[in-house]
């Protein structure tokens, strides 16, 4: 694909006096993208830059090779969208609105009509595709907007919060959906959540955001083995004493919630029980401090300096 | 729920044109607005144009004093520009004002098309209604008088085509207003109210303060006076309208781009996507 999935190079944007990205550069290859952060952190309106329905103060964004600018009607035949909010059209059929969708997506009639019929099938409202959609639940509201975002087969999605207001067995069934659709070959797609957890075992790349500030992106794996190194100590005693006698060691440990973290130096782990021994404390815990993507988040916010906009 | 996500390989087909996207959003439109008050305000338009249409034709043949003046008769009644304003408002309030209430232009815009392309789409929806209701009776009623042979041919005709002129004026000038007022709230309800009201309020208020002031300029404020003055003319009738026809041509056509314009300015202003 030429020019990857999405680059986004030197982005600003800004909304009166309000930084919604500063300086964004990132490159984000085919697969499944976990778009993160919290919420007013930047992730919509990234994605609203990158569908051309909003122009950025500076820098420029390419998807799947188009100017999201310059050809952004291109980019929208070639991408499917899931808003967050409920913006459905109550006065029609599941089938009805989703067979509308495609054909203003540009499928002819008997297409949008025949790939409205497979993806409501797909995505488990086969039964209810002739129901109008006012009478539709939550979940369902939710699946008729994933059916909606994929009915013109778009090699790229973008999902909004695709779990929001969802039930625990409803969230599981949106990302096992999303899920069986990433397996299929040349389809990719952006999800947007500050459910971290959402993106665990889904998504094979991320993109991690803070205050319209890019704070990691890669792969999961990548990223997950740059922290490595980090670690988790709880100790039954002071931990004071401990995390002086570790600094003393060379070590920069921060005591959080009584818990110590720190990085390990070549992978030596004897320093700990050395600390330990000399503080009389009793080592209770020693682990990774990052083995998902939200311990990922949780120690870039605290090491990457967020300061007010300028 | 199946387990398996349907699988297309590769597009098989070309995509529609674009306009194809814009005629497929102003069908739903039209259809959309297929209410009953819709209905209710195109049903009687039919009727009391054709009715009164046919029977001045009738009269005026009896007479033998039939031209294309005697088919200007609906247009001396308020009560047409009146069931104009009806349709605008039940086809027109809703068409923007229900999809930023509803967040669906969200869906809209994120699809192949541009701002301009939507708003053209519901324009011609709104359009279309009004056409059906403003050009449709005097058609039919013409082509009835032709057809009982009240008429000769020729005249059906040109009265025809005056029918067509002063029809399409009130459509352009109507769906301006409507596609105005939708844009301005979030509520097809306010905005029904707000077209209502605003006209009404110049045709009362424009020939009141006329009457006060003796201002031949403040007429043209009125839809209503221009749009009789302007059929007055294409339609033959003697004596003098309360305004220059051409002047009153422009300004219902003007004040109906102008408003139309308007409404796109008021839709770049849309939050697209919520945060």
């Amino acid at each position: 694909m030429a020019g990857g999935l999405v680059r986004v190079d030197s982005v600003f944007k800004r909304f009166g006096s309000v930084e919604a990205l500063t300086n964004l550069t990132v490159e984000l290859s085919s697969g499944t993208i976990g778009l993160v952060g919290p919420n007013g952190s930047g992730k919509t309106t990234l994605i609203r830059l990158l569908m051309g329905l909003l122009a950025p103060d500076a820098g420029t964004l390419t998807v799947l090779g188009h100017d999201s600018q310059r050809d952004s009607l291109r980019v929208r035949e070639l991408v499917g969208y899931m808003p967050e909010h409920d913006c459905l059209m109550p006065d029609l059929t599941g089938i009805g609105f989703v067979a509308f969708m495609g054909r203003v997506s540009g499928l002819p009639r008997e297409v949008a009509m025949s790939r409205a019929h497979d993806v409501l099938e797909f995505v488990g409202l086969r039964e209810q595709r002739y129901r109008r959609i006012n009478e539709y639940s939550v979940g369902m509201r939710q699946r008729v907007k994933l059916a909606q975002a994929i009915v013109h087969d778009p090699p790229l999605c973008f999902l909004d919060e695709p779990t929001s207001g969802l039930d625990p067995q409803g969230r599981e069934e949106m990302l096992g959906l999303i899920r069986a659709l990433s397996k299929i070959g040349n389809h990719s797609f952006v999800l947007s959540t500050h459910l971290l957890p959402d993106t665990e075992g889904l998504c094979d790349q991320v993109l991690l955001l803070n205050a319209g500030r890019r704070l990691a992106s890669g792969r999961v794996d990548e990223l997950l083995a740059v922290k490595n190194e980090d670690r988790v100590v709880r100790v039954k005693g002071d931990p004071s004493r401990f995390v002086a006698a570790l600094s003393a060691k060379g070590l920069t440990p921060r005591l959080a919630e009584g818990e110590v973290r720190f990085t390990l130096l070549q992978g030596d782990t004897r320093p700990v029980f050395q600390a330990a021994f000399e503080t009389g404390t009793e080592v209770r815990y020693l682990g990774r401090s990052v083995s998902t993507i939200e311990d990922l988040f949780l120690s870039l916010v605290n090491v990457v300096p967020v300061g007010p906009p300028t | 729920m199946t387990i398996s996500a349907p699988r297309y390989g590769s597009l098989p087909f070309a995509r529609t044109e674009r306009a194809f996207r814009v005629l497929a959003i102003m069908k739903r439109e039209v259809v959309r607005r297929a209410r009953w008050g819709t209905l209710l305000a195109v049903g009687l338009s039919y009727a009391i144009v054709i009715l009164m249409v046919v029977f001045d034709a009738e009269f005026a043949s009896f007479i033998g004093n039939l031209t294309t003046a005697t088919f200007e008769a609906p247009f001396e009644s308020p009560v047409w520009p009146f069931l104009m304003l009806i349709v605008a408002t039940t086809a027109g309030a809703g068409t923007i004002a229900e999809d930023v209430g509803n967040r669906s232009i969200t869906l809209y815009l994120s699809r192949p098309i541009h701002l301009v392309d939507y708003l053209a789409a519901k324009a011609a929806a709104c359009a279309s209604w009004l056409v059906i209701a403003a050009v449709g009776p005097g058609v039919v009623g013409a082509t009835i008088v032709a057809a009982l042979g009240l008429a000769p041919a020729a005249v059906c005709l040109a009265s025809l085509g005056a029918f067509v002129v002063v029809g399409l004026l009130a459509a352009v000038f109507f769906t301006g207003t409507a596609l105005a007022f939708s844009s301005l709230t979030n509520r097809s309800l306010y905005a029904g109210v707000g077209i209502f009201g605003v006209i009404l309020s110049l045709y009362v208020g424009a020939a009141v303060v006329a009457g006060i002031t003796g201002s031949v300029y403040v007429p043209y404020a009125s839809p209503v006076t221009d749009l009789r003055s302007v059929a007055l003319t294409v339609f033959g009738v003697g004596g003098t309208p309360d305004t220059d026809p051409l002047a009153s041509a422009l300004v219902l056509l003007g004040a109906g781009v102008m408003l139309t314009g308007f409404a796109y300015w008021r839709l770049t202003r849309v939050e697209v996507v919520g945060e």
